[in-house]
């Protein structure tokens, strides 16, 4: 069997298996501590939370695996952090690599960097949940606090740079909008993300179509 | 019995370390098969390794906020759940989220508003857990075909799906830069700080002909960022 139905068949039984582990997890404290939330009150907060979720699930789906191939995808998705943490993470590894998404060798690479990048994560949390005792004053101190309150900017900021130089001509677009929309009302990311990704894609079509971007265009040195 | 007494037991840490162990023994086995068919369709073992030092590096601080969810999380729901579920599917937003919603559905203020006992809890884990089986549902019975279509794309016309690829990624990373800039304060100056940062580490790289500097760049500007964002925290 080729690495293609491999990776597909693996996927699909990891990812199945995963998913009954995650899903046993409330199943089997319910049993054994005999604390069973009423089912009324349950369906309410799923059924308030599935609203959102579910076009939000499709969405990612249809954005995130065409960057990252299909082996880091069943991956991803089992893990999560997806556009905080594995996409960035995947494409600055293509790129460190010299591979283009979507190719075989990207995927290879994303596949490689996504697996890498649980790992590591998984292992940062155990040892974080064993240094509870200590690590709890540090990460709560008022006089770091504003660091930690600001990671996300950092990372941001810093991925911002180092894909604008690259390609400043699709990072127009998307960034105009977003900066019109959050000055008008506070949206929900993930609801935003797939919509500007939408709009980003027609803006580079249109970009495309007349030349101005191109697949293989020099970085800025 | 105490609900957190509930929350904090061994028990759940077992489950924890079952469900986690797997997802660590299938990134491992993701990892092996990958770096196989990668040996076999042509990359160099230089070429992986470079692929995994530079995600390792990456993950570290980015993995930071989620410790710090855990922690914001564990006086309400103990340690163990919210450590299963930070480490599988969801993100810290959604999970407290999640964990609300489970919470007001039984009609408790909201997490750790009184009236939280254990059915409460039973209910916030139960809800943070279903709310988010569809991404892996879809992918489990989608994912095969939607990558088959994208594979017809690309055959296409293979130049303009790497700019859509890269335009689509353009559409998510926007989105996190935006929020920042609009917001403005110190969320802004430290966007700011880390672009510039990051800029600088670069010139530095070409001008000098440092290459090895690539590999931390991103973490340096994200911790340069993060310690100038507490210099303009105290300074304004």
């Amino acid at each position: 069997m080729d690495y293609h139905n491999r990776i597909h068949r693996l996927g699909r039984i990891s990812a199945t298996i995963a998913l009954l582990l995650i899903v046993s997890v409330p199943i089997l404290i319910s049993i054994r501590f005999n604390i069973f939330p009423p089912l009324g009150n349950l369906a309410l907060g799923v059924a308030t939370i599935w609203m959102l979720q579910f076009p939000v699930a499709i969405a990612e789906v249809l954005t995130y695996s065409p960057m990252m191939g299909s082996g880091a995808s069943y991956l991803a998705f089992v893990t999560g952090n997806l556009s905080n943490l594995k996409v960035p993470c995947a494409f600055m590894a293509m790129d460190h690599v010299g591979v283009k998404p979507s190719s075989p060798q990207g995927d290879i690479i994303s596949t490689v960097s996504v697996a890498v990048s649980s790992i590591v994560t998984i292992i940062v949390i155990v040892i974080g949940v064993l240094l509870i005792r200590p690590l709890t004053p540090l990460l709560e101190s008022p006089a770091l606090a504003p660091a930690f309150a600001n990671i996300l900017p950092a990372l941001f900021g810093a991925l911002g740079a180092y894909w604008g130089m690259k390609h400043w001509k699709l990072a127009v677009v998307p960034l105009t909008i977003v900066i019109v929309i959050y000055s008008l009302v506070d949206v929900n990311p993930a609801v935003l993300i797939p919509v500007c990704g939408l709009l980003s894609v027609l803006a580079a079509r249109w970009m495309y179509n007349r030349g101005w971007v191109d697949a293989d265009k020099e970085e800025a040195a | 019995m105490k609900y957190l007494d509930i929350a904090n037991s061994s028990f759940i840490f077992q489950i924890g370390a079952v469900v986690i162990g797997f997802v660590l023994f299938q990134s491992v086995f993701f990892l092996i098969r990958a770096w196989r068919e990668g040996l076999n369709i042509g990359l160099t073992r230089e070429q992986m390794m470079a692929a995994v030092k530079s995600s390792a590096i990456f993950t570290i601080v980015p993995s930071l906020p989620i410790l710090i969810s855990l922690i914001a999380m564990a006086p309400v729901l103990g340690l163990a759940f919210p450590w299963i579920r930070l480490s599988v599917i969801g993100s810290a937003p959604y999970e407290l989220m999640a964990a609300e919603i489970g919470a007001q559905s039984m009609g408790v203020d909201g997490l750790g508003g009184t009236g939280f006992a254990a059915e409460v809890f039973s209910n916030s884990v139960w809800v943070m857990t279903l709310g988010m089986i569809w991404s892996l549902l879809i992918c489990i019975f989608f994912l095969r075909t939607l990558e088959g279509r994208v594979k017809q794309a690309r055959k296409k016309d293979s130049t303009w799906m790497t700019v859509m690829i890269t335009a689509l990624y353009f559409g998510m990373l926007t989105v996190f830069i935006g929020q920042p800039i609009v917001a403005g304060g110190v969320a802004l100056a430290t966007t700011a700080s880390s672009a510039a940062i990051m800029l600088f580490i670069t010139w530095v790289m070409h001008r000098f002909k440092q290459k090895w500097l690539g590999n931390f760049a991103m973490a340096v500007s994200m911790v340069g960022a993060m310690a100038l964002a507490i210099l303009f925290t105290n300074t304004f």
